[in-house]
This record gives C-alpha cells, sequence and structure tokens, in this order.
C-alpha cells in the first residue's frame, strides 16, 4: 500500500520533469537558443506592434508558399 | 565650440559643420539619406531601440549590385530551399547593436516578394528566402545599403551546416542525459540508504524499475554516438575508448534488468547513466572546441575583388573578374587592389607589394614592368594589359594552393586517443579474465557475471574522457587572459610537442612600418611646414617621417601649403609663403638640381627648403620591443628558431643579427616558405609558424600550428590557430610555456586516473565492489582531475 504512495509520486514527478525537459527540447531543435546575443535582447522587441509584424510576416510566408510553383 | 549629435549615427561634431535640415542635424549626406527613408517607412522607432550605440557614417563606394544578379553569383552562392524559393547567406557589415537587427529585418521584411530575413546578432550572417519573381537580390542588397549597411555573399558551405548541426545533436543528447542522471540521483540516494538501513524488496523493485525508465533513454539516445564510435572503430579494426563505455554500460543495463526482474541483488542503472552522462560531457567539450574551417574561406573570399575595371576605347566599363581575357587592357586606381596579373602599359606609380612579397617598402612601377595580383597601387593610376586570366592569375593560385593545403593539414593524434587504445582492449580482457576465474573458482554464473562487469564499470573512462578536454579548457582560459587565443584545443598538445618555430620578418619581429632612427639637420628650418607636408600623404615612410616629428617636437604648428602635389614614387612638393619646400627621395632631390650622398642600405627621407637640402631622415622597420629577449626565451625551450622573409637578404640579416637568430632565409617566394616548412617536416620536424600577412598565408596553412599576430591581415589570422592579440613575440614565448604547462597536465591527468584505476580494478576483480562503491569512484576520480587542472591556474600565477 505504501509502496505505491512511492511509485505515484516517483511517475508524477519524472512526468512533470519529462515535460519540462521536452519543452526544453523543443525550445532548442527549434533554433531558439541559436544567437544567444540576440535571445537576451528579445524582450525589448515584443509590444504590440512587433507581435502584428511577426503574425503579418507568418502570414506572407505560408501565402508564398502556397502560391509559389517553379517552372 | 559645442557638440552635437548626428541624429542617424550619433557620432558627435562640432555644430558648423554639421548639415542642417529643419530640426535634424547629420555629419554627412549618408546619415540624413538615411534617416529620412527610416521616417517614410515608419522604422523611426530604431532610434529609441538603438540607444547609446553610435554607428558608423554609410559607406557611399559599393560594388556595382547588379553582379548579385548574375548567374555565375547565383550558381556560387544561391541555393533553393524546400519550397523551391531562393535562398542566399550574407555577412551584413555594420551591425553595432540589437536594434540594427532590428531594423535589417524589418526592412526587409517590408519588401514585397523577401519570405524571410534571419539575422544572426552573434555572427552577423544573415539568411534571406525570397521569391526571385517578385523581387531580384539586387533590389536586396540595395535595400541593406541604403539603411546604411553592406552585405557580402558567403559560401555557406555543407560543412558550416554540419557543424552547427552535430554542435545542436550534442545539445540535444547532453540535455536529456543530464536531466535523467540528476534526476536518477536523487533515486539512488534512497537505494543506498536503503542498502545500509534495511529496505524491503517491494520498495527496492519500485526504485530499480524507475531507474530503468531513466537510465534507457541515456543509453539509447544520449549513448548513441558511443555505439556509432565503437562500430566504425571494430570497422577499422581497433579498440576504441568508445567500445570500452559501450560494452561497459550496456552490459552493466542488460544486468540490472536482469537483477529488477529476479528481484534480487543491485542493480547498476545509475552508473550506466553516470558513465555516459560524464564521457559524453568530455567529448562535448572537444566538439565546442573545435576549430571551423568553414568560415576561413568564406573571409579570404571577401578579399579578392570581385570586378574591375576595363578599357575599351573611350569607355571604362566595370566586369566581372572572371570575364577578363588575356589582353584586355586594365585600369587600377590609388588605393585599388588588384585581381589579375598583367603588364603596364601606360602611367606609373608605387604598389605595396608586402602582401605577397613582405617587402616593407613600395615598389615603382612604370611602362613594361609587372602587375602581380594581390597588390595595392599606393598612388598609382595605371592602364595595365593583362597577360593571364583570373584564374591563372597569381592571387587566385595562391588561394586554391591555400584551400589544398589546409585540406591536408597533418594532425597529431592525442596522447590520450592513443592512450585510450590500450587501456580499453587491457580492461576487456581483464574483465573477461575476472568473469572465467570466479566462474572456474566455482561460484555461481551470476555472481561471477556481476564481477566482471563491476571490472568494467569501476575502470571507468569518466577520468580519461575528462583527463584531456578539461586540462585544454584551463589552458584555453589561461592564454585568453594574456591575449592568446588557441582557436582549437587540441591544438596546445601539437604546439607543446613541436620542435621548430619559424618566424617572418616584417610585421612579426619587426614592426612592419619604417621608423626614424637617426635624423641630419643640415640647415634649421620650421618643422611644422614639414609635418603639414608628410601627414598629407599615405606613404609608409612619410608616416615614419611624421610619428618621429610627433614625438620629438613638442610646439609644432601647422603651416599653410599652396600648390602641395605628390609626384609618384619621388615624394611631396609645396610652397609655402613662396618658398619651395620638397620633401622625398634621391631621386626628386636631383631633378630639383640637390647634391645628396644617397649610399645607404637604411630608406632616406631628404627634406629641402627653397633648393637647399635642410634634413635627411633615416628610416628603418626596427625589431618589437624585447624581440631579443623572446627570441632567447624560445630558444631556452630547446626550439630551433628560423627566421623567413622575402625581403633581401641584407635587411634580413641585420634584424636577425639584432635578435639573435642564426637561421635566416632570405628572398623567399610564398610558395618557397611553405617549401621550407615541407623541407622541415620531411626532415621530422614539428613545425610552429608565426606570421601576419597574405605572404605568410600558405606557409601557415602548411604547418603545423599557426600563430598570427593580432593586427596582421584578417587571413592570416583566419587561417592560423593561435591569435596574438598583443602583437608581442612575448606572448609567443608565453604562448608555448602555456602549452607545454597544460601537456604536463594532460600527462598528469591521465597518470592519475591510471594509477587510480589500478587501486579499483584489483578491488573489483576480487569482487568488493557494491553499486555505491561504482558510483563514488567515478565521481571521486572525475573530481580528481578536474581538481588537479584547476590547480595550474595558481601554480602558474606563483612562477610568474
Amino acid at each position: 500500500m505504501d509502496s505505491w504512495v512511492i511509485a505515484m509520486m516517483l511517475g508524477a514527478s519524472i512526468f512533470l520533469g519529462g515535460i519540462a525537459l521536452a519543452a526544453f527540447l523543443w525550445g532548442i531543435k527549434n533554433g531558439q537558443f541559436d544567437d544567444e546575443t540576440k535571445m537576451m535582447n528579445q524582450v525589448q522587441y515584443d509590444d504590440e506592434r512587433e507581435l502584428n509584424d511577426a503574425a503579418n510576416q507568418q502570414r506572407k510566408q505560408e501565402a508564398a508558399k502556397k502560391e509559389y510553383r517553379p517552372e | 565650440m559645442s557638440k552635437v549629435k548626428c541624429d542617424h549615427c550619433h557620432l558627435e561634431f562640432s555644430d558648423e559643420v554639421m548639415i542642417h535640415d529643419g530640426e535634424y542635424r547629420f555629419c554627412c549626406n549618408g546619415c540624413r539619406g538615411i534617416f529620412h527613408l527610416l521616417k517614410d517607412e515608419g522604422l523611426e522607432s530604431f532610434y529609441s531601440k538603438m540607444g547609446d550605440t553610435t554607428l558608423s557614417p554609410p559607406s557611399e563606394q559599393f560594388e556595382a549590385s547588379s553582379n548579385f544578379d548574375t548567374p555565375a553569383f547565383s550558381e556560387r552562392f544561391v541555393t533553393l530551399s524546400k519550397e523551391g524559393l531562393n535562398q542566399v547567406s550574407l555577412v551584413i557589415e555594420g551591425i553595432h547593436c540589437a536594434a540594427c537587427v532590428w531594423l535589417n529585418e524589418k526592412a526587409l521584411h517590408k519588401m514585397e516578394g523577401v519570405i524571410e530575413a534571419h539575422i544572426n546578432y552573434t555572427n552577423n550572417k544573415a539568411r534571406i528566402t525570397w521569391n526571385p519573381a517578385v523581387v531580384k537580390l539586387s533590389a536586396i542588397i540595395d535595400m541593406i545599403r541604403a539603411i546604411g549597411y553592406n552585405a557580402f555573399p558567403y559560401d555557406a558551405s555543407l560543412q558550416e551546416v554540419r557543424a552547427n548541426k552535430e554542435r545542436k545533436e550534442y545539445y540535444l543528447r547532453m540535455a536529456v542525459a543530464t536531466f535523467a542522471t540528476m534526476n536518477m540521483m536523487w533515486i539512488a540516494v534512497a537505494q543506498y540508504a536503503g542498502y545500509f538501513t534495511g529496505i524491503t524488496q517491494e520498495i527496492k523493485t519500485i526504485l530499480n524499475v524507475a531507474e530503468w525508465f531513466l537510465a534507457t533513454p541515456v543509453l539509447f539516445y544520449s549513448g548513441w554516438v558511443f555505439y556509432r564510435g565503437a562500430y566504425y572503430g571494430l570497422k577499422n579494426r581497433s579498440v576504441t575508448m568508445d567500445l570500452l563505455v559501450v560494452t561497459g554500460s550496456s552490459l552493466a543495463y542488460l544486468y540490472s534488468i536482469y537483477i529488477t526482474l529476479l528481484e534480487k541483488g543491485e542493480a547498476y542503472f545509475d552508473s550506466v547513466a553516470m558513465i555516459i552522462t560524464f564521457v559524453l560531457f568530455g567529448k562535448f567539450l572537444e566538439v565546442l572546441s573545435r576549430k571551423n574551417a568553414a568560415d576561413t574561406l568564406d573571409v579570404i573570399g571577401k578579399h579578392i575583388p570581385r570586378e574591375v575595371s576595363i578599357v575599351e576605347g573611350d569607355t571604362i566599363r566595370s566586369v566581372d573578374v572572371n570575364e577578363v581575357k588575356e589582353g584586355d587592357v586594365i585600369v587600377i586606381r590609388s588605393g585599388e587592389r588588384s585581381a589579375i596579373d598583367g603588364e603596364v602599359i601606360s602611367g606609373e606609380g608605387s604598389f605595396d607589394e608586402s602582401n605577397l612579397t613582405g617587402e616593407s617598402e613600395p615598389i615603382f612601377k612604370r611602362m613594361g614592368d609587372k602587375i602581380i595580383s594581390g597588390t595595392t597601387s599606393i598612388d598609382a593610376l595605371i592602364h595595365y594589359r593583362a597577360t593571364k586570366d583570373f584564374a591563372h592569375s597569381t592571387l587566385s593560385h595562391l588561394v586554391n594552393l591555400l584551400e589544398n593545403a589546409m585540406a591536408q593539414k597533418p594532425s597529431i593524434e592525442q596522447l590520450a586517443n592513443r592512450l585510450s587504445q590500450h587501456f580499453s582492449s587491457t580492461i576487456l580482457f581483464l574483465a573477461i579474465a575476472t568473469f572465467w576465474v570466479w566462474y572456474f573458482w566455482p561460484h555461481s554464473f551470476d555472481r561471477s557475471l556481476m564481477v566482471g562487469i563491476s571490472v568494467i564499470i569501476i575502470a571507468c573512462p569518466c577520468a580519461l574522457a575528462l583527463a584531456t578536454p578539461v586540462a585544454t579548457l584551463v589552458g584555453l582560459a589561461l592564454g585568453a587572459k594574456r591575449g592568446i587565443l588557441f582557436k582549437s584545443a587540441a591544438q596546445i598538445e601539437t604546439m607543446a610537442s613541436s620542435s621548430m618555430v619559424v618566424l617572418d620578418k616584417t610585421g612579426t619581429i619587426t614592426q612592419g612600418r619604417p621608423e626614424v632612427i637617426y635624423a641630419t639637420i643640415h640647415h634649421p628650418f620650421e618643422k611644422g611646414a614639414l609635418y603639414t607636408l608628410v601627414s598629407s600623404s599615405k606613404h609608409p615612410i612619410s608616416r615614419g617621417v611624421m610619428e618621429y616629428l610627433e614625438r620629438t617636437e613638442e610646439q609644432m604648428g601647422t603651416a599653410a601649403i599652396e600648390e602641395a602635389r605628390e609626384i609618384p614614387a619621388r615624394g611631396m612638393v609645396g610652397r609655402v609663403s613662396g618658398v619651395m619646400i620638397a620633401g622625398g627621395n634621391a631621386l626628386l632631390m636631383q631633378e630639383l638640381g640637390i647634391e645628396v650622398d644617397s649610399a645607404s642600405d637604411k630608406s632616406l627621407f631628404y627634406y629641402a627648403v627653397d633648393h637647399q637640402l635642410a634634413a635627411v631622415y633615416e628610416l628603418r622597420d626596427l625589431p618589437k620591443e624585447k624581440a631579443q629577449e623572446s627570441i632567447a626565451a624560445l630558444k631556452r625551450l630547446n626550439l630551433r628558431v628560423v627566421m623567413l622573409t622575402g625581403d633581401h637578404e641584407a635587411a634580413a640579416l641585420r634584424v636577425a643579427h639584432e635578435v639573435g637568430i642564426e637561421e635566416v632565409h632570405a628572398h623567399l617566394t610564398p610558395e618557397g616558405k611553405a617549401a621550407f616548412i615541407d623541407q622541415a617536416h620531411a626532415e621530422g620536424h614539428i613545425v610552429v609558424m608565426a606570421g601576419d600577412g597574405v605572404n605568410d598565408l600558405l606557409a601557415l596553412a602548411c604547418a603545423d600550428i599557426a600563430i598570427a599576430m593580432g593586427n596582421g591581415s584578417d587571413i592570416a589570422i583566419e587561417v592560423s590557430d593561435v591569435v596574438l592579440m598583443n602583437d608581442s613575440l612575448v606572448s609567443l614565448a608565453e604562448a608555448f610555456a602555456i602549452s607545454r604547462k597544460t601537456y604536463g597536465l594532460i600527462k598528469q591527468n591521465l597518470g592519475i586516473s591510471l594509477v587510480y584505476n589500478s587501486i579499483t580494478i584489483p578491488l573489483a576483480m576480487m569482487g568488493y565492489v557494491i553499486p555505491l562503491i561504482a558510483a563514488i569512484s567515478m565521481s571521486f576520480s572525475s573530481l580528481l582531475v578536474v581538481g588537479n587542472s584547476m590547480r595550474v591556474r595558481w601554480l602558474y600565477k606563483l612562477r610568474r
């Protein structure tokens, strides 16, 4: 009976840690840590206009990818 | 006079010289143009983001951007993305702050057809994806230039991409291994506590299963590199450290699963994870400090002019270097670098050939003389006929040789690698022997297997794997503090075992610029006039005289010189309040009708006032400070010191004599220098070469260790393995001292881990090792190695 408590706690904590690890790995793969200097400065550029610009840029990219057909 | 900030670049100037534009002030039209452009585009928030940084005012001379649209260019630099869009890698010049990155990305994103612009702030490299149907690359480049930056392409070759990918892969593996190992440690604490105070088998099994769960990704994901290494090692019929790591950890893993399922004995999962993590960490340090050869060739490419001006009838037109044919007439103006070999057909002037020959004094060229590609015109406007096309010219020939030399650079196997082969086979043999002895002595199969495995685990290669990287890291840090940058950790070992050091003369032993050593004043004259005269010229001799006057004269005004002009390869003449003044070489004096005695092996600068000789300055290239002591220090390290130079024999011997070098080879071409180094290799020497110029490049690339001076040419710095930031020969001697010290440290570390093993392995063979001891011993031996490496830091301090 007691041992199930230990097993459950072990499982839960490893699971939570695993989520954090997965997020970190996702960040590395995504290139978020590639440019340490830029990353540190990124906080300066997150007002509303920047977000709008980023969203527009993404839309533009997707549109280009869909439309573009190389001959 | 009050200083005012330019509204674009934020540099301060006095108010009078500024361009007034309403409420704004600009230092130049370039800044004004950019300011208004940013305002129109709605990007003026750049200035608030930029903070206190200042920018450099924009340059106005650019290569025509239409070159970026040529097929030759796109073949070399443009790649296709997955979606079939064009991609190019650029290096952006002029990035000072995060706001600059922001501005470039925003400005490019605003352009129609630019799909993605990603700029790396750390190395200023940009990757741009665009739709060639909508926008041309030249328009993109023009935009970058319009906002005050410049861009040049670089070949993002596979090599660089691969190196980055490898590094990233290691990050991922390290993250998983560290996470799992740290979690296993607290589970292990429970295990060990249970071992001493008693624990029910049920709880023990739960802990074992949790450890099993955590150890699996460490072994198979993080440890994958070792499986790969062991496989390739076996394929080449060699026993590597990887094989030892793999057998040890895999056996321990399988055994622990067996223990867990049978619910008896102790599991070794924590040891498995620890071995992999420690050794992976050592490997990771190695990957981090590996030199990236890909970057080197990009910088070389930047130094080759990509276009030249050719004369066709009455018009001058710039064309791509590759389009120039033999017989074309090329114009070269002052300050330009020639890209193609040829022969002068009209005009005359001085050329700086120090790049290729190392000769410190400019060479005067006139009709019929040869122009060598890679040399720079100082004051000449010359028309010359190409005698070779670009691919066969000296400069590209040199670059080709360089590429070959870099690809074939000899690599000397590291001590730890050599050692680990023997170590690994011995341990594997001992483990198998132990198993059989126990099995036939009669013990149960389980017990014998466990003892055999414990031998491999305790012989843990952790300390061995950490010995080299930790010691070299300490060495790197020590060097960096003294302005000695080792680019790659492995070079420290090679440098420590070198037996010969080859030095270039100009710029390495000497200061690389002429200095006044003696002044003869025939008639007193006003120094201010001479000062003004010489400061108008960029010629190295004039610079030398100018610096001398600045040093020796305390109060010196300037004089208004009328009709000042420079006579190529002779000197300068002018007029001060009606009196004619002239400064230059013997040729100028003779033409002015002044008799001078020009018999000297040094460079002489004559100064005449009103057709009468007033002063003679003797100049020459002096050795650097403390050159003699440093050469002596190198000799004390039992190094064979050799001086190579492209300069003539007399000058070489004099410098060699002054600094105390006996072996001198003068009058060498760049290829000659490289040949000398190859010959030294053939004699069995490990050669260190120190140089600073383009003329040393080939030799630098051939040498085992290349050392560049911090103010040498960019290319020399790129090609080299070690950079001496303060340019002094003292650092050179220090670099040798540090590398030998570090190498000693590596040997000590390897010794420690071997001694450690010779104590623990017999214990394991006798069957005394339980998981707790294995884990403690692993950490302890690693700590010993790290601790020993740290010790050197203060040892070095004490000795100084």
